[in-house]
């Protein structure tokens, strides 16, 4: 007890020392506007939103500051992929994909205004139960991983690669493993941390200090999307909205046991390393479709169906954040993007992490959310007049902003030279079906992976034992060597003939 | 649906060879880590557990691994029977020329433009070549719109190619009129086209906004300060207009 009221007491500070700020409202409003709009226009992304503003706020601002514009742009993102969804039938970001199965058809049936009221507040009472849980997780976690020593971190940022290359593929998950190594083999670039030995530098000064993140991350995430983007595309016909937006409180009240169950749904989904909210949507979906009774109808209209992915890939952003504050491994790919403003501030999240940090954290989710909520209900027809913009008009902008913000990070041309090069690499991998996500946590996390196992051969003079004999590293080390098995044909059909022979 | 796995296993056949090719140089590479405890001018580097080496010898190799699983996944989809057709490339001439015209785009903005030509001017023509280029998806304005940043930006390059010469004007100079004859075009083009119409003020205020906010509001560096035009407005900000509210 007395632990919930002295995190509520610290919660309760950090949030009235928001609140009488006004400065506070004045990055909210424009954060979440700002990742509404990259939201709700196809083709920009709520990871390039909170990537382009770490260029712009990441170290110019203070911390609280530059917080409350990242974190407001990843809430206000992830909500407005749904207006294109619902509106266009075309998702605003791979996060909203499950929301057009159900969202278009609502919209074309007249009921879009009915969907989007709806889509708005579980998407805010999807985000609180995010919030909470990080609040609540976060210190458990944090308690426990103070006896997290080098041989778990080690494994637990491998865990991470492996199971974002895994989940985040679309075809093959070997190409998502060769991403994830991609991204390790760039971090291993410049100076190693512990003997300081230069690798890979080619005799390039530049290169000694390795590969700054955000350059890489405008690299990974914004020229491929830009590459992508640039080309003709008639945009479908705005469906009309019709119907108020404002939803009556006895439907929120009828469809709140699916929006909980999306909600606890999304934040597990987000607590695993790398993986996003897209695939916590579709988790959420899938759930929903099996366990609800009008399951038959998700695909054809169902405020069930859309309910279940617009919570769950809301509440997933509190949950990507657990892993991120507690060991410092993103939740995904935007939470990555939110690692490297942690970075260039000279913040190293994990369990050192200053605990008035965390607590802030949570106090800037909830005014985030409580300020799409409001944007949401009563600036919607504003977004939607933004969703008619074609793509060639703002992804030149969008270069622009990008040059501009990685240029400004690290001060030097060298970094737009990298950025570009990792934009043509990206491009290409996405065009062979890599998934970027993985390499983008390979290189955020690659540091940590080479420093931590080192550390830990050295202190056991090299025996390789010190990955099983503390309980903690046998687990995540047969989770780790589970997660490769699983994808072997032959342990597939063992795990198969096995299964078999327990059912008969 | 099939035309597409044989497109992406072509791919992969040959993403297989150069992930393959790379794995293989970088582990050449690797080996000039000393790795078994060698000596460093008469001081004994750190043993094989500790080495720098250690952990790229085991990206690179499982790099390699994947790599070739990779192949013999493309290999046994007929990825390589169909490396070299239409299918296994899977690109049409007009993709191609679309990608082409982008890359070579991005490539002189950033490589040519954004160091030696002001700013506002490197963005305002990349504004106004990737809009009008690519609005309406036809090649000849690809081609146009390609060139004219092609030819600022290779100018830009070779004349000015040490970073002692970045400061020089007269590929600013260059860089603006070609802009202003694109915007031209542009605008002789856009017959009662809204977005055409509305290209020159977006490309004209973008960057000015961007440049302005971040030198003057987050007080950061921006490319190529003593450019054509933000020299001009970096020194009435600070001359003219500051001292009205810090004298």
């Amino acid at each position: 007890m007395d632990f919930v009221l002295t995190q509520l007491a610290g919660f309760g500070s950090a949030m009235s020392a928001l609140i009488i700020d006004p400065l506070t409202y004045i990055y909210l409003i424009v954060s979440v506007f700002l990742g509404i709009t990259f939201g709700a226009l196809p083709g920009l992304t709520a990871t390039l939103a909170v990537t382009i503003l770490t260029g712009f706020f990441g170290n110019k601002v203070p911390l609280d500051y530059s917080l409350i514009a990242l974190l407001g742009a990843y809430v206000g993102a992830i909500y407005g992929g749904s207006y294109p969804s619902i509106l266009l039938n075309i998702p605003g970001t791979a996060a909203s994909a499950a929301t057009a199965m159900d969202g278009y058809p609502l919209a074309k049936a007249g009921r879009g205004g009915e969907a989007l009221g709806l889509t708005t507040t579980a998407s805010f009472i999807g985000t609180l139960i995010g919030t909470l849980a990080l609040l609540i997780f976060v210190w458990l976690l944090l308690l426990l991983s103070q006896n997290i020593a080098s041989p778990e971190k080690a494994l637990l940022a491998l865990f991470g690669i492996l199971l974002s290359g895994t989940l985040m593929s679309e075809d093959l998950v070997v190409k998502g493993w060769i991403s994830g190594l991609i991204g390790l083999a760039m971090a291993m670039v410049g100076l190693d941390p512990l003997l300081s030995e230069p690798r890979y530098t080619f005799d390039w000064s530049y290169m000694l200090s390795g590969f700054q993140v955000v350059p890489v991350l405008m690299g990974a995430f914004a020229v491929p999307q830009i590459m992508d983007g640039m080309r003709h595309m008639e945009l479908g016909q705005v469906t009309e909205l019709k119907g108020r937006i404002v939803p009556n409180l006895r439907q929120v009240r009828r469809y709140l046991p699916t929006i909980s169950r999306s909600g606890v749904i999304g934040t597990g989904v987000g607590a695993l390393p790398g993986v996003g909210e897209d695939v916590a949507g579709w988790v959420s979906y899938g759930v929903g479709k099996s366990v609800s009774r009008e399951g038959d109808k998700f695909g054809k209209g169902s405020l069930e169906g859309l309910l279940s992915s617009e919570t769950a890939n809301n509440a997933c952003i509190g949950g990507a954040l657990i892993p991120l504050l507690v060991l410092g491994i993103p939740g995904s790919p935007p939470a990555a993007a939110l690692m490297g403003a942690f970075k260039i501030n000279n913040i190293i999240p994990g369990p050192t992490i200053d605990p008035e940090i965390i607590l802030r954290v949570v106090a800037i989710m909830v005014l985030a959310s409580l300020t799409m909520f409001v944007m949401g209900l009563f600036t919607a027809r504003i977004f939607i007049k933004i969703l008619q913009i074609p793509k060639v008009v703002f992804l030149p902008i969008v270069m622009v902003l990008t040059t501009i913000g990685s240029f400004s990070v690290g001060g030097g041309i060298n970094d737009l030279y990298l950025m570009l090069g990792v934009g043509f690499v990206a491009y290409f991998m996405n065009l062979q079906k890599f998934p970027i996500a993985p390499l983008v946590i390979g290189v955020i996390l690659g540091s940590l992976f080479d420093e931590t196992f080192r550390r830990s051969l050295l202190i056991s003079n090299g025996d390789l034992s010190v990955f099983v004999s503390r309980p903690v590293a046998a687990i995540l080390l047969g989770l780790n060597l589970a997660l490769i098995a699983s994808q072997i044909p032959l342990a597939k059909r063992m795990f198969q003939r096995l299964k078999r022979k327990a059912v008969s | 649906m099939q035309d597409d796995i044989a497109t992406l296993r072509a791919r992969d056949f040959w993403g297989s060879l150069v992930l393959t090719g790379l794995s293989l140089f970088f582990l050449w590479r690797t080996f000039d880590i000393p790795l078994w405890g060698e000596n460093r001018a008469g001081v004994s580097s750190a043993q094989w557990y500790n080495s720098a080496a250690i952990v790229p010898l085991g990206i690179f190799s499982a790099m390699l691994v994947l790599s070739l699983i990779l192949m013999v996944i493309a290999v046994r989809a007929g990825g390589a029977r169909s490396a070299l057709s239409r299918i296994g490339i899977g690109w049409d001439g007009a993709e191609a020329l679309r990608f082409g015209a982008i890359a070579v785009i991005l490539f002189f903005y950033i490589i040519g433009l954004v160091p030696r030509v002001d700013f506002i001017i490197s963005s305002g023509l990349l504004i106004t070549a990737l809009t009008f280029g690519f609005y309406r998806g036809e090649p000849r304005r690809m081609i146009l719109s390609a060139l004219a940043v092609a030819i600022c930006g290779a100018y830009a390059l070779l004349r000015h190619l040490p970073q002692a010469e970045w400061r020089a004007h007269d590929d600013d100079v260059l860089a603006l009129g070609i802009w202003l004859g694109l915007t031209l075009w542009a605008a002789m083009q856009a017959k009662g086209d809204r977005v055409l119409k509305a290209l020159p003020v977006i490309a004209v205020v973008a960057p000015v906004l961007l440049v302005c906010a971040m030198a003057f509001g987050f007080r950061q560096n921006v490319p190529n300060r003593g450019g054509l035009i933000f020299a001009q407005i970096e020194y009435h900000y600070y001359v003219t207009l500051r001292p009205l509210w810090r004298p």
